[in-house]
């Protein structure tokens, strides 16, 4: 098994979930509205899975810039809340398969999933 | 029980704008040479690009979760998420997806909903499958 070197995001902005929201057309409010997501029950506005899932394939992009993804399945463990930095760990189980996880700087599970690479380049 | 997204012309701006929004700094998503010079023949869609066929779309999600899927769109969970990528989707492409539900049953008094989506080229050619579960809160989530 071998380590993927650790990528520390900058932390998630409200702003960060606006943008998504817009460019990606999921306008849930309890993405972006502090008042909509409190009367769900929450503490604040949550990022949207997609968000985080779409930093999990970026990070597999960074670690094989020249690779291409054949599959790519995660579960989303836990809410993320604007103000948390998220750490991206994966390790390779062959030359193709891979694990990741992302949690918080305090080691809350956020993301888990495995991946698979194309053989070979684009 | 199939529900058919609208074809979805997926432009060289979205896909510059989505890669924005997830602070993507490849620049194949950005300049169509960057791409070329990457190996692709334009400029190639993010993998998690399929959400903005489902969202940005003429008969789209919310339409499949309050008509298809008789739920509130605002009451659901993403639980988990997947893709088999068989080709990249390109800027120029024409999507066409369509959704299938796998699966549904009741467990700890949620809803669960897997959820099946093809997606489609202009020629037919299968480019993506996803499969999604989604829960559906019948109480408040904490």
């Amino acid at each position: 098994m071998t380590e993927l070197p650790a990528i520390i995001k900058n932390p998630i902005a409200p702003i960060d979930l606006v943008k998504y929201s817009g460019a990606s057309g999921d306008f849930n409010e309890i993405h972006t509205v502090p008042a909509i997501a409190e009367e769900k029950g929450l503490s604040d506005i949550i990022a949207h899975g997609m968000f985080v899932m779409g930093w999990a394939a970026a990070a597999v992009e960074e670690w094989f810039p020249d690779r291409q993804l054949q599959s790519f399945g995660v579960r989303f463990q836990a809410v993320t809340h604007p103000g948390t930095v998220l750490v991206i760990n994966g390790s390779m189980l062959t030359d193709n398969e891979g694990e990741i996880q992302i949690k918080d700087q305090q080691g809350q599970p956020k993301l888990m999933g495995t991946f698979v690479l194309k053989s070979g380049s684009i | 029980m199939v529900f058919d997204y609208a074809p979805f012309l997926v432009e060289a701006g979205k896909i510059k704008e989505f890669a924005r929004a997830l602070q993507l700094r490849n620049p194949i998503y950005f300049d169509a040479e960057a791409a070329k010079s990457a190996g692709y023949p334009g400029i190639p869609a993010p993998p998690t690009f399929t959400t903005v066929i489902d969202f940005w779309n003429d008969h789209n999600f919310y339409q499949l979760f309050s008509n298809f899927l008789k739920l509130n769109p605002n009451n659901v969970l993403h639980g988990e998420q997947a893709y088999d990528y068989h080709k990249v989707i390109m800027a120029g492409d024409i999507i066409s997806a369509q959704v299938t539900v796998k699966d549904q049953f009741h467990k700890k008094g949620k809803n669960f909903f897997l959820l099946e989506t093809v997606y489609r080229n202009q020629q037919h050619e299968t480019m993506a499958v996803g499969r999604a579960t989604i829960i559906e809160m019948t109480e408040v989530i904490a």
